[in-house]
């Protein structure tokens, strides 16, 4: 197969949100068939070039968030292609290697301590792996120490984290206190979840607050862009 | 509220057989991540098996706590007259508050605005309901603005000074408090509790089944509470969610006849739907959300466990025409459904986010109107049902200034048929296929996103109602218990 039918293929299955062959794929028609994972595995095998296919993710994906504007696409479907690329991702990183031109950064991601809420920040760490960002899901109810020391271990540009309970939004300003103390102060802290707000970020001391996934990937490139002054 | 007919049935009784079947397969496959040794040790004790994280039930465990279950449960007040009995066979029917609003919505002049709600706020609502005729119980509406410690006690405090129904405190914020609680409100007996005892998809919150443990070795009323959402935290298949919904709901009950047999519990199960045409928001008054709450109360029934029903939380952020048309409908499914004890009834708005003084007000009116329609009806079945939702709905807007038409009146005929209207089989394959989907869902870390991928189906086959929201202004200048709104 040349690399170009090859290409298409990816395009088409992420476009179509086919991660794998369980998968229904956006017209329900798709199980069975090799999904976005199998193609790029495959096209590495007969020595695709990875930055192609990686320009592929960001192109099809491109495309998908148009189909998401304009109401052709729904929250699934979107999810469904950004969790191809995430997926994928995973399997074209290690032949990257000294060739991250097109690669946005790592992305910590917590549900705060006592705090057992998940669906917004899995959508918002889908759709940012689905954008290119390299990100790492902690998980629910994560104290700030565990928040602290995976830190330092992943070192993320990015750090968010997710409160829906006015209870547990708190946790956010230890956090960001523990930080400091740590001495760590080259991550940018992005919050979200329903009690928190802009005026909360800003007192807390966190970098931004996000209303929803898109809203994060829109004011991550806004500070990508401030970061490397274009 | 009395009920005329026998509740409303929209499940035959094989297919209840099928979901309880199912949810015990569930229960006993997949069981519930939990971390709690309290209460691993005591489940162990009675037969369950730990593997993993998990705990799977066996069916004879669900089958004796559902044995052991009180069917009624005497719920006091400081005023006697202010007391009443739920019985899970009998048609009485209690309508009080709920939720945990984040906000309060103040009007000045037709505008509204949020304040982030606290005790002041708490005090307000508690005096406006007590005052309110259909208000049987009152249920906390919002959290004190307090520290953590304090909260308990000033909540108590707040409810023991400003009303004489039975109190129904919701979340309990540390166990170590509630003698205090008892000793502020003066007994025991005018309490009640939600625990929400499971994060779904069947993960149990181990610090939320310490105060269920606490309040039901008191002897104190709990609804265990379950609130799934169709396509992120459980399948977008009304089948799916049933049984998994049913399964974690049963999972509570077991739990606590296990270690406190005989004490009194309720059934509250909320198997509502995300907003996947939009940002994956609860869609709570929707017309499939309200037909499926209703069949939760319907699983109820067939157990024969005390329900504490849900309705009228409507998704409208401010009151609206909109938002009074969502809750006449689903108040009127919920009360022809047979719960008995229904929270939420009143003043919740913003998908359980916010409240407004105004609303529980109207939503009083509504509760009378609900009442009396549903009073017409020749039987509960499903057209006599939407008959009475569609009147209820039509008669509140009139009341509150407009001038319905028949645009308005075909849109609520719309959702009363998609409420009566069953999309998916009920066969024991499809029960087969979606307990199989529970079972391995759970097993991913992020199970919301696998329950979002295959909700891409149903959202094609149009499981979530599409319709048009009911525009017009509104005006509460002539409602009757305007007044107490002082
Ligand atoms: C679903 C839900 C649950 C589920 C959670 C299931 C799960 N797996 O997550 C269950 C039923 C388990 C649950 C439990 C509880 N809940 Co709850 N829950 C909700 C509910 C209805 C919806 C939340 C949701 O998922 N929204 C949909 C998602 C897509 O939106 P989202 O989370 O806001 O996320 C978006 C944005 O905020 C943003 N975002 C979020 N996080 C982040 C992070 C970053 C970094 C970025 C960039 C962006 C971002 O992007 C997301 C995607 O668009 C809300 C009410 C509401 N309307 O929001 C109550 C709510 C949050 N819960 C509430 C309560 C009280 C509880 C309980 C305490 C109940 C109880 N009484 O026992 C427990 C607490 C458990 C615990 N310790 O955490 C209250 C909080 C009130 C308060 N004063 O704090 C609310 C507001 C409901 C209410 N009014 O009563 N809950």
């Amino acid at each position: 197969m040349n690399q170009e039918s090859s290409l298409d293929r990816i395009r088409h299955s992420i476009v179509m949100g086919h991660v794998d062959e369980n998968d229904e794929g956006f017209d329900g028609t798709m199980e069975g068939e090799p999904g976005t994972v199998d193609l790029v595995r495959e096209a590495l095998d007969v020595d695709v070039n990875p930055q192609e296919i990686l320009n592929i993710f960001n192109e099809s994906m491109e495309e998908v968030g148009k189909l998401f504007e304009s109401g052709k696409y729904l929250l699934p479907d979107m999810l469904a292609s950004a969790e191809c690329v995430g997926n994928a991702m995973d399997i074209l990183e290690p032949h990257l290697v000294g060739k991250q031109e097109n690669q946005k950064g790592k992305f910590l991601i917590a549900t705060v301590k006592g705090d057992l809420h998940d669906i917004g920040k899995n959508i918002v760490s889908t759709i940012l792996k689905g954008a290119g960002y390299q990100v790492k899901d902690l998980g629910i109810d994560v104290s700030v120490n565990d928040i602290v020391a995976a830190v330092k271990e992943f070192k993320p540009d990015f750090l968010g984290l997710s409160a829906l309970l006015t209870t547990t939004m708190t946790e956010m300003e230890a956090v960001i206190k523990k930080l400091k103390e740590a001495g760590i102060n080259d991550v940018k802290v992005l919050i979200g979840g329903a009690p928190t707000s802009e005026e909360f970020a800003l007192k807390i001391g966190a970098d931004g607050y996000c209303r929803d996934a898109l809203h994060a990937v829109a004011k991550l490139e806004q500070m990508q862009d401030a970061l490397s002054g274009r | 509220m009395k009920l005329k007919h026998q509740p409303l049935e929209m499940m035959t009784t094989k297919e209840k057989e099928r979901i309880h079947a199912s949810s015990c397969f569930v229960l006993d496959q997949a069981g519930l991540r939990v971390k709690n040794a309290r209460i691993i040790d005591a489940l162990v004790a009675c037969g369950a098996i730990y593997e993993n994280g998990r705990i799977s039930v066996p069916q004879s465990m669900v089958e004796n706590a559902l044995e052991s279950v009180p069917g009624t449960i005497r719920f006091r007040a400081p005023d006697p007259d202010r007391s009443f009995t739920v019985d899970a066979a009998g048609k009485d029917v209690f309508l009080g508050t709920g939720g945990q609003a984040l906000y309060v919505l103040r009007s000045n002049r037709g505008v509204w605005t949020r304040q982030p709600a606290g005790c002041r706020d708490l005090e307000e609502i508690v005096s406006l309901c007590q005052r309110l005729s259909k208000v049987d119980f009152i249920t906390r509406p919002m959290e004190c603005d307090v520290a953590l410690d304090r909260m308990d006690e000033e909540k108590a405090r707040i409810f023991a000074s400003n009303t004489t129904k039975p109190m129904n405190l919701a979340n309990l914020i540390d166990p170590g408090k509630l003698s205090k609680v008892i000793e502020i409100v003066g007994d025991p007996a005018y309490l009640s509790f939600i625990v929400c005892l499971v994060t779904s998809p069947l993960a149990v919150d181990d610090t939320a089944a310490d105060k269920l443990l606490a309040i039901s070795g008191q002897g104190i009323p709990v609804c265990i509470s379950s609130c799934s959402q169709a396509g992120t935290t459980a399948p977008l298949s009304e089948v799916g969610e049933m049984i998994q919904l049913n399964a974690e709901v049963l999972f509570g009950i077991v739990l606590v006849q296990a270690v406190n047999p005989g004490a009194p519990v309720l059934y509250r199960g909320i198997p509502i739907t995300a907003d996947l045409l939009s940002d994956g928001s609860p869609r709570w008054c929707q017309p499939e959300s309200i037909r499926r709450v209703a069949l939760a109360a319907e699983m109820c029934r067939y157990y024969g466990v005390p329900c504490c029903g849900t309705a009228g939380v409507s998704d409208e952020p401010v009151p609206s025409v909109q938002a009074v048309s969502e809750k006449a409908v689903s108040l009127t499914y919920q009360v022809a459904a047979g719960a008995q004890y229904i929270n939420s009834a009143f003043g919740m708005l913003d998908r359980i986010m916010s409240v407004a003084p105004e609303q529980y007000v109207i939503d009083n009116m509504i509760a009378a109107l609900v009442e009396s329609e549903l009073g017409k009806a020749q039987a509960f079945d499903e057209r006599g049902v939407a008959d009475a939702a569609v009147a209820a709905a039509k008669e509140a807007m009139v009341r509150l200034g407009v001038e319905v038409d028949e645009l308005m009146d075909r849109e609520l005929r719309s959702r009363v048929a998609f409420v009566n209207t069953r999309k998916e089989e009920y066969s024991k394959e499809s029960m087969d296929s979606q307990q199989t989907f529970i079972c391995s869902a759970v097993e991913s870390p992020s199970s919301s996103l696998v329950f979002m991928k295959g909700a891409r189906k149903g959202l094609r086959a149009g499981w979530l109602y599409i319709g048009k929201r009911i525009e017009a202004p509104l005006d509460i200048s002539g409602l009757e218990s305007k007044q107490e709104l002082a």
